[in-house]
């Protein structure tokens, strides 16, 4: 079945510009002119990804997100000028998945977009045991949760995914590299900002203290891993 | 101390503790201290912030001599002496000058102002053929020089409070504008590598009428993003005073008539309604004032499309008056004092593209020729634009 994406931006002419290169790689695609039509339209109908503009009217895209993250884990890219940094990390700690800096050519576009789905997909675990448990952390492969103790915790699909590479290697240092190639793919290999942030989420949500990590420790100058329990 | 000397000072200091140094207020001081310390002439001096030369700033002749108001000159000399020893001094006349001559038997008080340490000017008072300036009130006039420098200094502070607010205010435009203006030239930059590397993919191909149209939109966001580079450096320009006018006698009516048949012929649609007085010639810029004109007729054909538009001149009293009126949209109650701002643009204003620069450069050349542009509207009625030029612009 087609991917179904929403495009949301106030400027009709970069609408345009969206949607005329996704149909071309077949996906479907709906549109929203502002944060609250994009909210509306997301209640409506269920949406892969979202593209999402952050200068508009009435709500804007960091408003946008953030009520779209109450309720769907749905990936959203989230479409920022360049040289706004403060923007890009204010996107991933809403909960974005990824950004993309206008102006981008239509090929980044088109891979961006073909990187987050990829990643939204929920990873096949091969012949495994079904649970996996580190202290108070207890994560279920079959249905992609992840509880915290007695308590469930929401966690976006990038998300889901970083975490998996800890649970699979742990003991094991990653390097940024490493967890930015096999997480978000190869070209964003150097994209550190967005592993700090999407850390820094992962720890909020998982560790007691986000400040003295017990699942997730950074290993100065080598990267991170999640500490052998022992026994 | 007496009950009525506390109140007598209670008085000065009132007086002295606002920060207002105007003529009025000094005044104020001046008859206040008078009340218990007896003098014929005051006069204040203060030290000019550029030259550093002594210019005075208030004089008052109360007593005997009034016509010496006139001539405030006669203690400067003193009050040069006080600034430059930086401290209370007394002078009493020359033993020579003849004993009839009262008007030259001038004993004089001369007292520092200061402002921190440095020492800006001097109170001098006199009295005319005595009494000699007794002990008290030499402290009573010590006491009056300290609350007179405590006026000035209190005074300059608030100057400086005032220009650092300036500056700061200046320094927040000029950050806004720099913001404003990368995104304002990001947008057609964004359109216009996002269309054309859509073009220049090879996975895919577009038909004939997409390929036209993306390759319009690069050319409309290229001609919108070189008007946009235009108008920032004229604005610029006009800002600082380095866009060059040339002024010249000028028939108004006839400026007006030649945009409007160069519109029509543009426009061949447009119901231009022009009703032109002949008024009196003008000393202005042509070209600038032309480009003002062509600048609201081209905003009446984007934001109220197929309204006629009635353009009236006619002279007011010493002005002239240029109405343009269109049977548009209008412009909202909220914009209406905003829309001469730079990069100003009406809120939700998308469809008709603009640098938001048009009418504030209008707003520069008017102001350049002396006069006003301002807009009045009514939503759903649709919007005047008035000018107002004053017949006697010349510099």
């Amino acid at each position: 079945m087609a991917k179904r994406i929403l495009i949301v931006d106030d400027e009709p002419r970069y609408l345009r510009l969206l949607e005329a290169n996704l149909r071309t790689e077949g996906y479907e695609v709906v549109t929203a002119q502002d944060g609250l039509q994009a909210v509306g339209v997301f209640s409506d109908q269920p949406i892969d990804l979202v593209l999402m503009d952050v200068m508009m009217p009435k709500l804007d895209g960091f408003g946008a997100t953030q009520r779209i993250r109450e309720f769907s884990s749905t990936p959203i890219i989230i479409l920022t000028a360049k040289g706004d940094e403060q923007d890009r990390v204010r996107g991933l700690d809403l909960g974005a998945d990824d950004y993309l800096v206008k102006p981008f050519s239509a090929t980044e576009l088109l891979a961006r977009v073909r990187a987050v789905l990829r990643r939204a997909q929920p990873p096949t675990e091969v012949g495994q045991t079904r649970f996996f448990t580190h202290d108070n952390l207890k994560i279920d492969f079959a249905r992609a949760e992840v509880w915290r103790g007695e308590q469930p915790v929401s966690l976006s699909a990038t998300e889901y995914r970083l975490l998996l590479q800890f649970a699979h290697h742990v003991g094991k240092i990653m390097t940024s590299e490493d967890l930015l190639s096999s997480v978000w793919g190869p070209e964003y290999r150097n994209d550190k900002e967005i592993l700090w942030v999407s850390i820094a989420r992962l720890r909020q949500k998982l560790e007691e203290d986000a400040h003295t990590p017990k699942h997730i420790v950074t290993r100065s100058g080598l990267g991170y891993l999640m500490p052998p329990i022992e026994e | 101390m007496d009950t009525h000397t506390l109140y007598y000072l209670q008085e000065l200091m009132q007086i002295a503790a606002s920060s207002d140094t105007s003529r009025t207020n000094i005044e104020k001081f001046i008859i206040a201290l008078r009340k218990e310390f007896v003098f014929d002439n005051v006069a204040v001096y203060l030290q000019d912030k550029t030259t550093q030369n002594l210019e005075i700033m208030y004089a008052r002749a109360i007593g005997r001599s009034k016509t010496a108001e006139a001539d405030a000159a006669w203690g400067e000399d003193f009050a040069g002496h006080v600034v430059r020893k930086g401290q209370l001094l007394l002078r009493d006349p020359k033993p020579d000058v003849s004993q009839d001559d009262r008007l030259h038997q001038a004993y004089m008080l001369g007292l520092p102002i200061r402002e921190g340490n440095l020492v800006k000017g001097a109170m001098v008072f006199v009295r005319f053929g005595g009494p000699v300036y007794e002990d008290q009130h030499v402290a009573v006039a010590a006491l009056a020089g300290e609350m007179l420098s405590m006026l000035f200094q209190r005074a300059a502070q608030t100057e400086l409070e005032e220009e650092l607010e300036d500056l700061k205010r200046q320094m927040q435009l000029q950050e806004d504008f720099v913001s404003t203006i990368s995104h304002e030239l990001r947008t057609p930059l964004g359109f216009i590598k996002g269309y054309s590397t859509s073009l220049l993919r090879e996975d895919t191909s577009w038909d004939e009428e997409t390929q036209k149209e993306f390759l319009m939109i690069i050319d409309e966001e290229a001609d919108r993003l070189s008007l946009l580079i235009e108008n920032v450096l004229e604005s610029a320009r006009l800002q600082s005073k380095t866009l060059p006018l040339r002024f010249q006698p000028l028939r108004l009516d006839g400026v007006l008539r030649d945009v409007t048949m160069r519109i029509r012929a543009r426009h061949k649609n447009l119901d231009v309604n022009a009703q032109l007085e002949s008024v009196p010639p003008i000393f202005g810029d042509g070209v600038r004032l032309a480009q003002v004109f062509e600048n609201l007729f081209t905003n009446a054909l984007k934001y109220a499309p197929d309204s006629p538009i009635d353009l009236l001149l006619k002279q007011v009293g010493d002005k002239i008056v240029i109405s343009f009126i269109d049977q548009g949209p209008g412009i909202p109650k909220e914009s209406l004092p905003l829309i001469f701002e730079r990069f100003y643009r009406v809120r939700g204003e998308k469809t008709v593209t603009g640098t938001g620069l048009g009418l504030y450069i209008c707003k520069q050349i008017i102001q350049a020729h002396r006069g006003k542009i301002w807009a009045e509207s009514t939503p759903g009625h649709g919007t005047t634009f008035f000018i107002e030029l004053p017949i006697n612009s010349s510099r």
